[in-house]
């Protein structure tokens, strides 16, 4: 889950985007990837217009895995004009069960 | 970074697998009502022969190659090595399929039955080599590369033994009679190709369709193994000695070989994410049970050839007809519109995801024809199979209409979701 540092001028703007990404959905489990616990991080260079998103998949074999990684740069700069988005696919942490909102859990019947 | 691409070249030729493959099953079901009469005898028939390998190959095979070119890629985590590759094996595979089968139908065992096997030779030889090389670009091995290679070695092996098979009708190659080398046949292409392929893409897709938190292999490695090396002993037993107590035996350590398969299953069901549970997994799941009564009725068929019964031909019929109408058929019939959806999808919105409001992949099938699919296939299964058994002809009917029935409304769900339109509900 991502942290945000208050005492970043930037914190603002990408708590906004992180709730724009609640726009995103995972198209099989039909949950939105922030409750998925699937963004990690999101990076802005606000001189430059360039947003980095650190996200994870459920699975490395993920057959979805590059719809949601167009989805996350759609989104992004669709909502976003002159910014232009790009994604870091990582694998540490792995993506668990513990990553999931608890409006997630909500959302999945748990 | 790194995530499996999803290569927009591969959609043709897995779509028109799909296609070819829903054809076939339609085609299946009318050449059964044609002879349900062969239903009441013999499995050795050419009716029977010709409705066999065209489920077995045109149904089964073809589908499962046509998902394979886009699902090999996601289990083995690396993309395909050539799609040329893929094409050429399918033009070889569909006219030696047609050959023969019209050669079995008409049963004439001249040239065209001989062509026809070659080229489905050299179609699951090309085949079997894209997987390989495709597989050899990736570093780390798992268990479900086992379980597809070695399935895989079986289809090649299948097809070398059905073309001597084929060959031998005309030029005596083997020593034994024709049947002695059948159930070899049969069962090299039943459980080494279709369990342990299906096996090995299972256990990377149900985990995944469920979302499950199983992780663990130890399960699916005792499954490899047992079922394996049932099969070598099988094989080598059937062919020295013959079906004897000891084929008790083989059979009880391929059956727990499945049962590690089944636990493994039951385990992903429950510590699955997702509580509820769709259509196309119920039919899934439904395939299970079919193979478990499949499973069930071989020491039957095994007890009765040995008191030199005639009860033996009825159970290997209905065995027969449980592995691949029964468990491959429902597995296809569920899977289908797990798998071709997402396909479709990804094609026409991936590129729109993110910026408007976009329907799912399961919004791409139409549920109700997919309901009826599935209650006449229930119905087929209700009807034909106790049908053969007691070989009762208006049970046999109903079953086959069912089946027709099916076949109708699975090739009309195929062109729904192939023929969807790209639709949005307004921006994000």
């Amino acid at each position: 889950m991502a942290n945000f540092d208050i005492t970043d001028p930037l914190s603002f703007l990408k708590e906004q985007m992180m709730e724009t990404l609640r726009l995103v959905t995972d198209p099989e489990l039909y949950i939105n990837i922030i409750d998925l616990g699937l963004v990690y991080g999101i990076d802005i260079d606000d001189s430059k217009k360039l947003v980095n998103v650190k996200m994870t998949l459920s699975s490395s074999y993920c057959p979805m895995g590059e719809s949601i990684i167009s989805a996350v740069k759609n989104c992004i700069e669709g909502h976003y004009a002159g910014y232009v988005a790009s994604v870091d696919l990582v694998w540490d942490p792995v993506w668990s069960y513990d990553c999931i909102t608890e409006e997630g859990k909500r959302l999945l019947g748990m | 970074m790194s995530s499996v691409k999803q290569n927009p070249g591969l959609y043709k030729i897995v779509v028109t697998h799909y296609v070819v493959a829903a054809f076939c099953f339609l085609i299946l079901s009318v050449m059964m009502l044609f002879s349900v009469n062969a239903f009441t005898g013999h499995y050795f028939h050419p009716q029977i022969l010709a409705i066999t390998h065209l489920a077995a190959l045109g149904w089964g095979t073809m589908i499962i190659l046509g998902a394979s070119y886009q699902l090999i890629p996601v289990v083995l985590e690396t993309e395909l090595y050539s799609e040329k590759l893929a094409w050429v094996s399918f033009g070889f595979f569909l006219p030696g399929l047609l050959e023969l089968v019209y050669s079995f139908w008409v049963f004439v065992p001249g040239i065209h039955m001989q062509c026809g096997a070659v080229l489905l030779m050299l179609a699951v030889i090309l085949f079997t080599l894209n997987v390989y090389l495709t597989g050899r670009k990736k570093k780390q091995q798992t268990i479900q590369e086992d379980f597809i290679f070695s399935a895989c070695l079986c289809l090649c092996f299948t097809v070398a033994l059905g073309t001597a098979l084929v060959f031998n009708f005309t030029i005596s190659i083997f020593a034994q009679d024709h049947l002695h080398f059948l159930k070899l046949h049969a069962h090299l292409g039943l459980i080494g190709w279709f369990l342990l392929m299906l096996i090995g893409v299972s256990s990377k897709l149900v985990p995944m369709f469920l979302v499950s938190s199983y992780q663990k292999t130890g399960l699916l490695t005792a499954s490899y193994y047992l079922i394996v090396i049932a099969l070598l002993l099988f094989l080598v037993d059937s062919y020295f000695w013959g079906l004897g107590f000891s084929t008790y035996v083989i059979f009880a350590i391929g059956a727990a070989g499945i049962f590690c398969y089944f636990m493994f299953i039951l385990k992903c069901l429950r510590s699955r994410l997702r509580k509820h549970i769709d259509l196309p997994m119920l039919s899934s799941f439904l395939s299970f049970i079919l193979l478990k009564i499949g499973i069930l009725i071989v020491p039957f068929i095994v007890y009765f050839h040995l008191k030199n019964s005639p009860a033996t031909v009825r159970f290997s019929m209905i065995y027969g007809e449980f592995m691949l109408l029964g468990w491959i058929t429902a597995l296809i019939l569920g899977q289908t519109f797990k798998t071709l959806p997402f396909i479709v999808w990804v094609k026409r919105y991936e590129h729109l995801t993110g910026k408007f409001k976009t329907p799912m992949p399961a919004d791409l099938y139409a549920n109700n024809l997919l309901k009826a699919q599935t209650i006449s296939f229930i119905i087929f299964c209700l009807a034909f199979m106790p049908g053969c058994y007691f070989v009762t002809m208006p049970l046999l009917y109903i079953g086959v209409a069912a089946l027709m029935v099916t076949a109708i409304l699975y090739i009309t769900n195929v062109f729904v979701v192939l023929f969807h339109k790209t639709i949005t509900y307004g921006k994000l």
